[in-house]
């Protein structure tokens, strides 16, 4: 009898015109999602090895490690184009000294705000958007329609078990959407490797990830849509709460989380703490002269300019140290506490959001694809866990202290300086996180999307044992 | 056998010679005592009593809102009775529901049936929705073919049907699920007076092969024609209840009225 | 006639459970987002104002020309409560100094990309993307809906000219839609009003212009629907057809065409531009280190007979102008290495412009494209607002730059005085 129906909800799905351009249209967008995120990939990977050869080249011809100008570059990231995420809201760019603070600049759309205007289209987009009213629109009638139809009162003339019967429904309904969905998803796969996108196993299997929550959160809206169906009479009606909920979910909800987060926790701003940090390496500065002059009246000039010189740059770089050390402590410490506040307003604004599953499905989304709100710290952090390597590489050219040049420079005019040779600078690699962590991260997410499932699940179920078939 | 329900005093319901003849064998389809009130207070049925036996088709005879569908509702465990029960081959409906509708076709009016699928196609659902899972497709043909559908259409969506044909395929689907019992409600609305004759002769056919029919309806004309008894309903009270015998000579029409203007002065 | 049609119509727009639940839907989103957007501008000016104060107080503080940091902030314009359009991706400051291009950086999203993840809910968004989906669910059905319930045989049963009969469901459904929904918007505007949003009167101007439009476009949306219901003899095809169009519209065509764009117009990236301008840098310093020495081996070579007195009295004789001289070539090359860098990034700029150009032509085959690039500039929140802030900030550094140069230089008189008295002060000089 399950199978029947099952069957039957096939059969009336896929054999309609409805089912034909709904199919149509999902089907181009995802395989149109698919071989832009390919032609996006291959464009911010070529304009990012660009950007590393013409830094390195920039540095050619000079002969020393002082003058040069060091950028690292976020490396694009393969399922970024098929989920953006934040990744073309934070900066790619990160300007590397030897000591201080690292920031990222020139976000994607800063630099091009013409992409900023209407956005991206991608996989996540046409999942959130376009799937769920895919589903809405195949399921608020699934029940009241039936009735309207009359077919209801007849099927249940018949000695059917109704647990059986929507039992069959939920399934073939779902079958009936979902496998032809596949279709496009699997082809839009294989475009991948064929367009040049570099897919390791790690890869792969984030992918499939993505595309089970991307299921996960159609079948939301179609259990939802069954739900609904099955607490009302008409399906005009039914079409209508469906659409309001829809319009709420995927548009309202989320945006609006996160602006009542904004408001309920006060976070520093940016300009706010840069004063800070300006002022205070300021009055370090102060400090390092008041030392200064102090040492330099204890430590006369004398006639031996050379070992007064080296003197110097010892004490210099014992003040180098200190300073280091002092602004370090309040960078990290600042950064500490607007890191703090903003992880209350991000867990906050976050929690909220995720009453609508559609903001369940984007974060599981952009964790599996690693461009969630995290993607800036780990960035960071690479870069952070590069300046270390970078400066002890610079230490080791004798770079990094003004003073030393200027000593140089006066005992200079001896020997041709030779040009350093940038292929020797330690390469920056950002490596996304693992595979296991990113999809630990997504796991919350999903499981919620599993919970909704369950409950429109047993909600279509239970409202349809007490539904008035008549 | 034809029992004396809980009528009103005047509205006087004879019982038949030729039915009580027929008692021998055991009734198909049995209201007794058949109450419906809805939670809004509304009396849909009230104490309504009858019976159908194999071979015999019962007309239900009222106008919009007399409670002949509330009962076939309660036949088919739609809704449940307030009081009294409905019996198919001696299960108790709202107790066995799925035990009863095994026995149970169903004829709706104005059926939508899936509009998507062709005329086959919803045979062969509702054919095996009933436990009938061995027809072929010339069964399906056959069948019909035998309710006036032309070979042409069998293979077109629903879609495109009209009301009649649509009530057609309605009526094959009840013919293919073989039950020994048949409820049918309003089920000649939309057909013209062709059709219509040839589902007079459809009934007489599965009233010789021995089914218990029951149907509701307000073509009183049809119910002249075709009924083995006549009940007239009338504010969920089963006013009236004849056998085609005594409503030889008699009027129909008139009474029809004047039962129902009776019972209304009473009520009033 | 025409009366009792429109009459009709908006009595069954006006009756219909639909309507109750749209108009609720629209009205709580349209407040919401004029409420959060005053709450949002208020947020962004006061963030300004304590960056530039703090930029002010950063100046009372420093004790020396050479701990200049100055920064320009841009200022929030009272139309982002309506369309925000690229303002929260556009940089919101740029660093003034020498040695770097005016450059707009930390854009809002850049600095929270909590806010970036599900983007920002405004006016627009809402006229755009809800307020136009609300319109075709109510007109997809307005031909043959009524023809399906047989109330359209009715009405032309009688001496109702066709033409006549559509124009009044036109007008019925419009007026219907948009006169409760201008009561939200009302609402919304009085809220600015006693916010006390400083609004001037272009703004105010703008600002029914920005009404104006979107009636437009939901016109637009009523006048489809009502073509679509009077092409198709079903509602449910009417409905799904319209959804298609609405989907593609809105959704899909504005996000085609940028991208389309970006994939036709090859804009150069910006390390291409940033490799050219190094390159011409590099030429011209080579050239002007080469001639230099060239002239100096020149200089020398009228000294070559003399003794070393003479040669010093002669080499600081002609000192000044040599450097003089020098320092002209400097500056020339300079002024030369300016002008190739402002045509490279103008190049890149109306290579950005094509596309753009392209981009926008492209979308514009949605009305829902139309609309938002329509709604951006009028709120000044459009594309350009990058060129337009970098281009004024050009003209402040030129200016800045000019004056703190300046500054430094008296200051490094000073000290360089003030140590010669104090004697000893040649590691002054380097610190």
């Amino acid at each position: 009898m399950f199978k029947l129906i099952l069957e039957k909800e096939l059969r009336e799905i896929i054999g309609t015109t409805k089912f034909a351009i709904t199919f149509g249209v999902c089907a181009i967008l995802i395989l149109l999602a698919f071989y832009v995120g390919a032609r996006n990939y291959q464009v911010s990977r070529a304009d990012y090895e660009a950007s590393v050869q013409e830094n390195l080249r920039q540095m050619e011809g000079l002969t020393d490690w002082n003058q040069i100008d060091h950028r690292i570059f976020l490396k694009p990231q393969p399922l970024a184009s098929l989920v953006s995420g934040v990744s073309n809201d934070i900066g790619r760019t990160i300007e590397v000294e030897m000591r201080g603070e690292l920031r990222d600049q020139g976000s994607r759309f800063n630099e091009d705000p013409i992409f900023a205007v209407f956005r991206f289209l991608d996989l996540e987009f046409v999942f959130t958007i376009v799937l769920s009213l895919f589903a809405i629109l195949f399921g608020y009638d699934a029940i009241n329609g039936e009735k309207e139809r009359g077919t209801l009162r007849l099927s249940f003339a018949n000695s059917i078990p109704r647990d059986q019967y929507i039992l069959g429904k939920l399934v073939g309904s779902f079958l009936a959407l979902v496998v032809p969905l596949l279709v496009p998803i699997l082809i839009g796969c294989l475009l991948l490797p064929i367009l040049g996108v570099p897919m390791g196993s790690g890869e792969w299997m984030r992918l499939g990830m993505i595309i089970l929550a991307g299921i996960l959160y159609f079948g939301v809206f179609l259990t939802l849509s069954v739900f609904v169906s099955a607490m009302t009479e008409r399906s005009s009606s039914s079409f209508l709460m469906l659409l309001v909920v829809w319009i709420f979910a995927v548009l309202i909800v989320p945006r609006v989380s996160v602006l009542i987060a904004a408001r309920t926790v006060d976070v520093p701003s940016i300009d706010r703490v840069d004063f800070e940090k300006s002022r205070y390496s300021r009055q370090l500065f102060s400090e390092r002269m008041s030392a200064f002059r102090s040492w330099a009246q204890d430590n006369p000039i004398g006639d031996d300019h050379r070992a007064f010189g080296e003197k110097m740059n010892e004490f210099n770089k014992g003040q180098d140290d200190i300073y280091d050390e002092k602004m370090n402590l309040l960078t990290e410490q600042l950064n500490e506490q607007r890191e703090n506040k903003s992880g209350v307003q991000q867990r906050l604004a976050l929690s909220i959001a995720r009453i609508s599953p559609a903001a369940s499905f984007s974060l599981a989304a952009a964790d599996l694809a690693s461009t969630s709100l995290g993607l800036r710290a780990t960035y960071l952090e690479a870069a952070k866990a590069y300046q270390v390597q970078y400066s002890r590489f610079m230490k080791s050219k004798n770079a990094g202290d003004n003073r030393v040049v200027i000593s140089h420079r006066m005992g200079a005019d001896e020997e041709e300086p030779e040009p350093i040779a940038p292929a020797e600078l330690p390469v920056f690699d950002y490596n996304a996180p693992a595979t296991s962590e990113t999809i630990s991260a997504a796991l919350p997410d999903l499981g919620l999307l599993v919970l909704f499932n369950i409950i429109f699940f047993f909600g279509a179920f239970v409202a349809f044992l007490r539904y008035d078939v008549r | 056998m034809i029992e004396e329900g809980h009528t009103p005093a005047d509205a006087q319901v004879q019982t038949e010679p030729e039915a009580k003849a027929e008692s021998k064998t055991e009734p198909m389809l049995v209201a007794d005592n058949l109450t419906k009130r809805y939670e809004d207070g509304t009396l849909a049925l009230n104490a309504v009593s009858f019976e159908v036996h194999p071979g015999c088709i019962y007309v239900m005879l009222g106008g919009n809102g007399a409670g002949k569908t509330t009962a076939i509702n309660i036949f088919l465990n739609f809704i449940e009775p307030t009081e009294g029960e409905t019996r198919v081959d001696g299960i108790v409906t709202h107790k066995e529901p799925l035990k009863a509708k095994a026995k149970l076709a169903y004829v709706s009016e104005n059926v939508m049936l899936y509009p998507n699928f062709t005329a086959i196609q919803n045979l062969d659902f509702f054919a095996k929705l009933g436990g009938k899972k061995d027809y072929s497709r010339d069964d399906y043909r056959d069948v019909l073919l035998r309710v006036g559908l032309e070979e042409v259409a069998h293979s077109r969506r629903l879609r495109g049907y009209s009301k009649g044909m649509r009530q057609k395929c309605g009526i094959a689907i009840a013919i293919l699920k073989d039950a020994p019992a048949i409820l049918l409600d309003e089920p000649t609305s939309g057909l013209d007076p062709k059709s219509g004759r040839e589902f007079t002769g459809l009934l007489d056919d599965l009233r010789s092969e021995g089914k218990a029919i029951l149907m509701s309806t307000h073509d009183i004309f049809r119910a002249k024609d075709i009924a083995d008894i006549v009940g007239i309903m009338d504010q969920g009270n089963l006013v009236m209840q004849k056998s085609r015998r005594e409503l030889e000579g008699e009027n129909l029409e008139q009474l029809y009225i004047s039962y129902m203007a009776g019972y209304m002065e009473d009520a009033t | 006639m025409l009366g009792v049609l429109v009459e009709k119509e908006l009595k069954s727009i006006l009756q219909s459970p639909k309507f109750v639940a749209t108009f609720a839907v629209s009205t709580l989103l349209i407040l919401l987002s004029i409420f959060i957007g005053i709450q949002e501008y208020e947020t962004a000016v006061a963030k300004y104002e304590t960056a530039t104060e703090l930029v002010d107080q950063h100046f009372t503080e420093v004790t020396s020309f050479y701990q200049v940091e100055n920064k320009v902030y841009r200022k929030p314009s009272v139309m982002q409560i309506f369309v925000s359009g690229v303002n929260n991706d556009v940089g919101s400051l740029s660093r003034i100094s020498a040695d770097r291009d005016v450059k707009l950086e930390q854009s809002a999203y850049s600095s929270d990309p909590l806010f970036a993840v599900f983007r920002f809910i405004d006016f627009t968004f809402i006229v755009q993307v809800v307020l136009s989906l609300f319109a075709i669910l109510f007109t997809y059905d307005a031909i043959n809906g009524e023809r399906e319930s047989g109330t359209l045989k009715l009405a032309l049963s009688n001496a109702v000219p066709r033409g006549k009969y559509l124009f009044a469901k036109f007008i019925g459904s419009w007026l219907g839609l948009v006169i409760p929904l201008s009561i939200p918007v009302l609402i919304g505007l009085l809220l600015v009003v006693l916010f006390r949003v400083p609004i001037t009167g272009t703004e105010w101007m703008k600002l029914g212009a920005l009404f104006g439009v979107s009636l437009l476009y939901f016109t637009f949306f009523i006048s489809l629907g009502l073509f679509v219901s009077s092409m198709t003899r079903r509602s449910s095809v009417s409905f799904l057809i319209l959804l298609v169009f609405w989907i593609n519209l809105v959704l899909i065509i504005p996000r085609g065409a940028s991208m389309a764009a970006g994939q036709l117009v090859d804009v150069p990236s910006v390390a291409d531009i940033e490799a050219q301008k190094d390159r011409y840098r590099t030429d011209q310093r080579q050239s002007l280190n080469k001639e230099r020495s060239l002239r100096w081996r020149e200089r020398f070579s009228g000294m070559q007979n003399l003794s070393r007195a003479e040669r010093r009295a002669f080499y600081n004789q002609n000192r000044k102008e040599w450097e003089g001289e020098d320092n002209d070539y400097r500056t020339e090359m300079d002024v030369r290495v300016a002008e190739y860098n402002r045509q490279t990034n103008e190049a890149l700029r109306n290579a950005k412009l094509s596309q753009e150009r392209l981009a926008f032509t492209l979308s514009r085959f949605s009305p829902a494209a139309a609309y938002q690039l329509s709604a951006m500039n009028l709120g000044g929140t459009n594309t350009s607002i990058k060129t337009r802030y970098e281009d004024q900030m050009f003209a402040f550094r030129d200016n800045f730059n000019a004056y703190l140069s300046k500054s430094q230089r008296e200051e490094r008189a000073e000290i360089r005085r003030k140590a010669e008295s104090k004697g000893g002060g040649r590691m002054m000089m380097f610190m």
